[in-house]
């Protein structure tokens, strides 16, 4: 569906990464691996508190024996994709064979996270020779082993590291082997596990106390008073390297690099996470239970998971739609979630895009047709033409719907097909463009597209209206129960996007739900009343023969 | 417990021995009759201070952060500028009370802290949310939230370093903590002057240390009961 867009991969590093080259493995390559490595299983691990102990190995008795320990082993590998997996003492050699392959192209060959891929890449790639990792379950300044494995297997999150669950997990181990290595000296020190106070359910009493403690200690200098990363501390962060940093959405759970569970959050809060400006919290709360009272009220600010949308519908309603993004209209519907990614077609491209998500609301009288759009931006821009741009978002149609016909070219359509868009700007509000390509876009005569934006603690909603009907040959029509296809695309502005330099979607589709008449109150119940009465009568005929025949 | 207390003893001997060695014949111990080093440290350019608009909590802070990279005072005395006897040995504990490092209207009060290995306790006097972030590479360097109901948390340095502490909330915020392995150390004033007290008498390294400016070095001779001058002049 968005083969347009180039953006198969979830991030820059699957484009511009030599690792883009792994495909997922078929499972049952991976279950085998797993089967090899644990009748491989062997040395004691090196990980935390007597977890480290490697699967038994399987004693080879009898042909049973050997039957019932390939039956465990499969159990295992069963069980092990499941729980977390226990330390293994990887073999740093083999661990570097499967590193040159696999992680060089971002970490480098020295693990200094200097590889080729890195200059495109926000957040950097680890420097695996600080021995600095940002996630860690240890009150110790290392992670441990489970820790390091955790992280290589599920990826971190908003970053350009994904998840290497397909390596064989003794693949994994050597690697975590060999990345220590880079640091050998510090991974001397034994970790310890960082011991949370216990845990207190997400309770609204335990929410609302989150909350004080949220404003107490001041999480909204870096994270924003609604946790959309838009703190007055934003623009001053550096992490460890003296690279720019940014705070993370509290609001997008799913973007957390650690994960998004609620002891996940416990734990960064309480640990702090190492390089970068987030200090630990353990013993700067008020109570010690307070570290779980925060973790419910972040967990409360958004969902885990984004859950996108993929068919737009506009609602027919029969009353004046507002322009007032607040109306209770807006607030009465249900948004729905649509992704956007860089735009790296043409150039200039955008390998880290700051806008990735616009939730769309939209709807339609007889007369006009209305989109409301929300989307996180940490900075309301006055733009000054240098370094700082106007926001901007563009809702983008195909001019003509041609039943089963190609649509334009999705980055603004082409020399051959031109595309329309409903666009906001701030400092200058809504306006219609024809566009034939990025760097041919045209302002429409005549505009009668109006709107109105709102901004709040680092959040756009705007509202954009026009007629249902086109002026021109440059404008589409909407028409009800008509597949219309729809794409957005958006700027921050203050994060120096302009031109090319946008977040975009591929095609998507809108439907104008068909307005429902009052006949569905009235026929239903006539054809109802009709069966009835023809069974009555079928029913009344059927006993009169029945009592002639007696 | 018996292993760390016969390295102890060993370590002991050893320094007794370097002590002797370096002490030489003829000089006195150092206690009770060392001599006193006067260091007048100058700097013949500008100063250089940066300014910084303040955009949160100005009411503690005020509306523009300074960052004093080079403080020079009327004489041409430069401040801030650690001065230590190099390779002294003595009592780590001859300087009295536990050193204290205050954020006082965003800003580290001192702006240089020279200590010996050991606690310190970080206050908060602002009423606000503060972060102390260390950048050491021999002590784990912490990053620990300091918000305003937590008005003093201890945090210990045992080896001696120069460690650059910030805080990421207010991005102007420096200050630097000499963590010295004996108790022969000054901090310069305005004027550019400290003073050195009960250093052994005999030949001693003088060492500067300035956070944009660097380092020099320089040969004194202590002698007993006596105070010694020596100054220098730093350059960019």
């Amino acid at each position: 569906m968005r083969a347009g867009v180039c953006a198969s991969g979830p991030s820059a590093a699957e484009r511009a990464c030599p690792c883009s080259t792994t495909s997922p493995a078929p499972f049952v390559a991976a279950a085998r691996s797993h089967l090899r490595c644990h009748a491989r299983s062997t040395s004691a691990g090196t990980g935390l508190a007597g977890a480290g102990r490697a699967p038994r190995r399987h004693s080879r008795r009898a042909s049973t024996g050997a039957a019932l320990g390939a039956a465990v082993a499969l159990l295992a590998s069963i069980v092990v994709d499941v729980a977390p997996a226990l330390a293994q003492a990887g073999d740093a050699a083999a661990g570097q064979a499967v590193y040159q392959r696999k992680c060089m192209g971002c970490h480098g060959e020295k693990g200094d996270g200097k590889g080729p891929a890195a200059e495109l890449l926000d957040p950097k790639p680890r420097d695996f020779t600080s021995g600095i990792y940002k996630i860690r379950t240890t009150s110790t300044r290392m992670p441990s082993d489970q820790d390091l494995f955790r992280v290589l297997t599920e990826g971190m999150p908003g970053t350009s590291m994904p998840p290497w669950a397909v390596l064989p997990e003794r693949d994994r181990w050597n690697l975590i082997a060999y990345i220590k290595s880079f640091a050998s000296e510090k991974f001397k020190e034994a970790p310890k596990k960082l011991e949370l106070p216990k845990e207190v359910g997400a309770s609204a009493e335990s929410i609302k106390r989150g909350r004080e403690m949220f404003e107490a200690i001041e999480c909204n200098k870096c994270h924003g008073a609604d946790g959309r990363a838009d703190g007055p501390s934003r623009p001053e962060l550096k992490d460890e390297w003296g690279q720019p940093i940014k705070p993370a959405n509290l609001t997008k759970r799913w973007t957390f690099r650690g994960g998004p569970s609620r002891a996940a959050i416990a734990t960064r809060l309480a640990a702090g996470v190492l390089g970068t400006p987030m200090p630990a919290f353990l013993d700067s709360v008020e109570k010690p239970d307070d570290i779980w009272h925060l973790a419910n009220y972040i967990a409360s600010l958004g969902p885990a998971a984004p859950a996108y949308g993929t068919l737009l519908t506009a609602t027919a309603v029969g009353e004046a739609i507002p322009d007032d993004p607040q109306a209770e209209l807006w607030k009465k519907m249900v948004g729905q979630n649509i992704p956007l990614m860089g735009q790296v077609i043409a150039d200039p491209r955008n390998f880290n895009p700051s806008i990735d998500l616009v939730t769309v609301r939209a709807a339609y009288n007889d007369r006009e047709i209305a989109f409301h759009l929300t989307w996180d931006d940490p900075t309301e821009s006055k733009p000054d033409g240098k370094q700082t741009f106007a926001d901007a978002i563009a809702l983008q149609f195909p001019p003509t719907l041609e039943p089963g016909g190609e649509r334009p070219y999705v980055l603004m359509g082409d020399a051959a097909e031109a595309v329309y868009q409903l666009r906001w700007d701030s400092g200058k509000g809504v306006s219609e463009v024809t566009a034939n390509g990025p760097t041919r876009v045209r302002a429409l005569a005549g505009s009668e597209a109006t709107g109105k934006a709102a901004y709040a603690n680092g959040q756009y909603q705007v509202v954009i209206k026009r007629g249902l009907g086109a002026q021109d040959a440059s404008r589409p029509t909407f028409r009800p129960a008509v597949f219309t296809p729809i794409a957005f695309q958006a700027w921050d502005g203050g994060a120096g996007e302009t031109g090319t330099r946008l977040s975009l979607t591929s095609w998507y589709y809108l439907r104008l739900e068909e307005p429902q008449s009052k006949a569905r109150f009235v026929i239903p119940p006539v054809v109802a009343l009709l069966a009835l009465g023809a069974m009555l009568v079928i029913v009344w005929a059927a006993n009169r023969r029945g009592l002639s025949v007696s | 417990m018996r292993k760390a207390r016969g390295a102890f003893i060993a370590l002991a001997l050893v320094v007794a021995g370097a002590a002797a060695f370096i002490g030489g014949p003829g000089s006195a111990p150092a206690q009770g009759g060392g001599g006193t080093i006067e260091a007048e440290v100058k700097y013949n350019g500008a100063p250089v201070v940066e300014k910084l608009k303040v955009n949160k909590d100005t009411q503690k802070c005020g509306t523009e952060a300074l960052i004093e990279k080079i403080v020079v005072g009327p004489n041409k005395g430069l401040a801030n500028a650690v001065v230590s006897v190099v390779g002294a040995k003595g009592a780590t504990t001859a300087k009295a009370g536990k050193p204290v490092l205050d954020q006082h209207g965003c800003k580290f009060v001192p702006h240089v802290l020279a200590m010996t290995p050991g606690e310190i306790d970080v206050k908060n006097s602002d009423d606000i949310l503060h972060n102390i972030h260390t950048y050491s590479t021999a002590n784990p360097s912490v990053n620990k939230a300091q918000p305003k109901f937590k008005k003093v948390m201890t945090e210990k340095f045992d080896k001696p370093e120069i460690i650059k502490v910030t805080c990421d909330v207010h991005s102007w915020m420096l200050g630097w903590v000499a963590v010295l392995p004996h108790p022969y150390f000054g901090v310069t004033k305005e004027n550019g002057v400290t003073k050195i007290e009960n250093v052994p008498a005999g030949k001693q390294k003088v060492e500067v240390w300035h956070e944009t400016l660097g380092k020099q070095e320089k040969e004194v001779e202590v002698k007993a009961g006596q105070t010694v001058k020596v100054g220098f002049e730093m350059k960019k």
